[in-house]
């Protein structure tokens, strides 16, 4: 392994045309189901592509979902897109086009993986996706100048191209002004103006899809290569540069563009969260918030889920008669399935907080605030945003690693992400802390023991990730800090829609995870319980099948205090991590029926001393327990070397550090 | 560092240093951004990265000739800029090289 490494990947990923092809498993990414390219589908009708494209948080993805009627995640910082997403527009006379949402990009110089998607749609360089037939250029109009940037270098593909000025409203509420007609006709494109999030202006924009679809299929042709470097004469770069800025800005002032105040609100907002003393500080006010109110918010809901799971149990039980289906149902699939979807709630709640986070645009400021420690790691500060994405899932956040510019850089991001605790961990934080931490109060009505620990996890994983970094930046991946520097959105209130969307659709995940994998597992479990019978009954669970494998496998787990069901358990994670849940419902729930399907965690203290409880959740802390995970790291290194190697450093962590907790308490 | 097709010789490079390095000088009206006090609206005059490291601040309006503020320091006192009405957070090791002068004044 050498320093090499990073540009071989890269090389190896270009060949393979930037691993474009769909998410091998989309549960944990909303909207992988549409990435499926028109090449894929057989006898699928050629119809005209259009392209999405312009600067990042400029609005693409709103107006994508928009038109298309498809939900691809919004937020409000740069870097949310960065696989291209293909929909259809179904226009009013029934015609169809192809829109294709791209990653944002301020320039073709394409140093990002998410930059170098976004040219090679557009020079019509991946396959299964013609080049497109037409361009939607959209900018933030508060920010014309600089954005308009691109429009030249984008002119040059020669294609029809409407220029959308989004966020209309705010360049006019603050005070900002332009003239679009005088704009289209010195810019020589159609102009219109939009607030895509409202749905303002998008007739103005089907009208040119209409003129699109009209004007049909453009004939095959060479297309050039996109480069920010537009003139042939050979002048430096900066020349080129300021040459570019001057002709937009004459343009713009005959245009009659009058930048806006700035934000009065983003202002407020910044001199409290990124003041020196109150913004650290809020920002770890809102972490325990957080925390505390996946433990307090959440638990109403929690019950309501528990009554629903428990009374459906019961009603399902005494309308069977006693044979193996009432066993299957019952013991099987409602103690396994049951006993994950309680959860459901606080997963929800961890979702709301980081949707308000991310939508509001304060996540872009935590950024900053955390810049320092990434930048005394060897990180860039850009880095911080997929991390903290991983808090929900690690695909998505291995993915949006592809904003990170220099390669080094972001291998070292995606190693380190499956630290980050993603949401299917809260599962099992939640049922391990609630049967075995008392709850107290901390810090007055503020902080109790169990949200305590659960941030102290959370911790556990931020602070190991740190250090992999560090050390990986430093050994395998050394190479020269990166300047960050970070755009800064401004504030906008979150919308409900997004908010709601996002929820629903992370409901929906959960759902379908806990209705396939999960039953699945429950099922083939309680089928393993139940033989060999002897006489027409089943076996004892320790002299079951499955608890003879289990008995078969306790050896390797006997150091960290683990009996066999957990052994079981913790290979059934390794399909998802809150797998075990289910499995552990269904195994004990066999073991001693009388108890009531969902008293998981009086089972669990039978089964667990304190030592290994904590061994448990410190296990759960560091080992990839997720296939999902381990083929996104494939697909995005173009190799197994990272991805083994991944494993087996957390695997190890995660033994070790079980070891030393169960020998310690 | 970032892509195989960049074939821009090193010499292009570091000869950005050679030439602007003899500019720094206290006699004249430029100073660092790192050195200007909060609200003040300044000009860039050049900046002193090689053009890889550069580009990215080009491509966002960061381009010599325009004006820029520092509104604010982050907590860890690195400066935040307002540029063409884009806030831009920056890390003081990159502002450090960003040279500016005042409006009005000649400059070098």
């Amino acid at each position: 392994m050498s320093v090499c490494e990073a540009p071989r990947i890269q090389r190896r990923l270009i060949r393979r045309g930037l691993s474009l092809a769909p998410l091998s498993d989309p549960s944990c990414h909303p909207g992988a189901e549409d990435d499926v390219l028109p090449a894929d589908r057989p006898n699928a009708e050629i119809i005209p592509l259009v392209a999405l494209v312009g600067p990042p948080n400029s609005g693409k993805s709103t107006l994508f979902n928009q038109l298309t009627g498809l939900r691809q995640k919004v937020a409000n910082y740069p870097g949310v897109t960065v696989e291209k997403h293909v929909g259809t527009v179904r226009l009013p006379d029934h015609r169809a086009l192809q829109l294709v949402d791209l990653p944002g990009t301020n320039g073709f110089a394409a140093r990002s993986m998410d930059e170098r998607i976004t040219r090679d749609v557009l020079e019509g360089h991946v396959r299964g996706l013609r080049a497109p037939d037409a361009l939607v250029l959209i900018v933030d109009s508060t920010r014309l100048e600089p954005q308009l940037m691109l429009v030249e270098p984008t002119l040059k593909l020669g294609i029809p191209t409407l220029l959308v000025l989004n966020m209309a409203d705010e360049l006019e509420q603050r005070g900002g002004a332009v003239r679009d007609d005088e704009l289209a006709e010195r810019l020589g494109v159609n102009v219109v103006r939009t607030n895509a999030r409202d749905g303002d202006g998008l007739d103005q924009v089907r009208d040119f899809l209409i003129g699109v679809a009209d004007r049909g299929l453009l004939p095959p042709r060479p297309c050039p290569a996109l480069s920010n470097v537009v003139t042939s004469t050979p002048l430096p770069m900066v020349d080129q540069f300021t040459e570019r800025r001057r002709r937009i800005k004459e343009i713009s002032r005959a245009s009659g563009f009058v930048l806006p105040r700035s934000s009065q609100l983003t202002e407020r907002l910044d001199s409290l969260f990124l003041h020196r003393v109150w913004g650290p500080l809020i920002f770890l006010a809102v972490v325990v918030l957080v925390f505390q109110s996946i433990f307090t918010w959440a638990v109403p809901l929690m019950d309501g889920v528990h009554i629903l799971v428990a009374g459906s149990g019961a009603w399902v039980a005494e309308r069977l008669p006693d044979s193996w289906l009432r066993g299957l149902l019952i013991d099987g699939v409602w103690a396994g399935v049951g006993s994950v979807v309680v959860f459901l709630p606080q997963i929800l709640v961890l979702f709301l907080f980081l949707g308000l986070l991310e939508d509001s645009g304060y996540m872009a400021r935590a950024a900053v605030i955390a810049d320092r420690t990434m930048y005394r790691v060897g990180l860039q500060g850009r880095a911080f945003l997929p991390l903290m994405s991983g808090y929900a899932c690690a695909i998505p956040a291995i993915l949006a690693a592809r904003t990170v510019e220099d390669e080094r850089d972001r291998l070292a991001t995606i190693f380190v992400t499956p630290f980050m605790t993603c949401s299917a961990r809260l599962p099992v934080y939640a049922l391990l802390i609630a049967a075995f931490i008392p709850e107290r109060r901390l810090v007055g009505p503020f902080l109790g023991t169990r949200a305590a620990t659960l941030l102290g996890l959370y911790i556990l994983g931020a602070l190991t990730a740190i250090a992999t970094a560090a050390i990986l930046r430093r050994t395998l991946l050394r190479g020269p800090r990166d300047s960050f520097f970070m755009e800064l959105p401004p504030y906008r209130i979150p919308s409900v829609r997004s908010i709601a969307i996002r929820l629903y659709d992370r409901s929906r995940i959960f759902l379908r995870r806990a209705g396939t994998i999960i039953l699945a597992v429950a099922i083939v479990l309680w089928f393993l319980t139940q033989v060999p019978q002897s006489g027409g009954s089943p076996p004892s669970i320790d002299d079951s099948l499955i608890g003879r494998m289990g008995q078969m496998i306790e050896p390797a787990i006997r150091p960290l205090g683990f009996d066999w069901t957990i052994g079981v358990g913790l290979i059934s994670a390794l399909a998802a991590r809150e797998v075990i849940i289910g499995t552990l419902g269904t195994l004990y729930h066999v073991e001693d029926p009388t108890q009531g399907s969902l008293q998981l965690q009086d089972a669990l203290r039978g089964h667990l001393d304190l030592g290994a409880a904590v061994g448990l959740l410190v296990f759960f802390a560091f080992a990839l327990q997720c296939t999902s995970t381990v083929a996104v790291m494939r697909r995005e290194t173009a190799g197994w070397k990272w991805p083994v190697l991944q494993f087996g450093y957390m695997l190890t962590l995660a033994y070790g550090f079980a070891f030393i907790a169960n020998w310690l308490i | 560092m970032y892509l195989p097709v960049d074939t821009r010789s090193h010499s292009q490079v570091t000869g950005i240093h050679l030439i602007h390095s003899a500019v720094h000088d206290p006699a004249t009206a430029e100073s660092r951004l790192v050195d200007i006090t909060l609200r003040e609206v300044v000009e860039l005059v050049r900046i002193d990265l090689p053009e890889d490291q550069m580009e990215p601040l080009l491509e966002r309006g960061l381009l010599p000739g325009c004006q820029l503020c520092q509104v604010r320091r982050s907590p860890s006192g690195d400066p935040i800029v307002m540029v063409d009405g884009t806030l831009l957070a920056i890390r003081h090791e990159v502002a450090r090289c960003l040279c500016v002068r005042r409006p009005g004044s000649n400059g070098a």
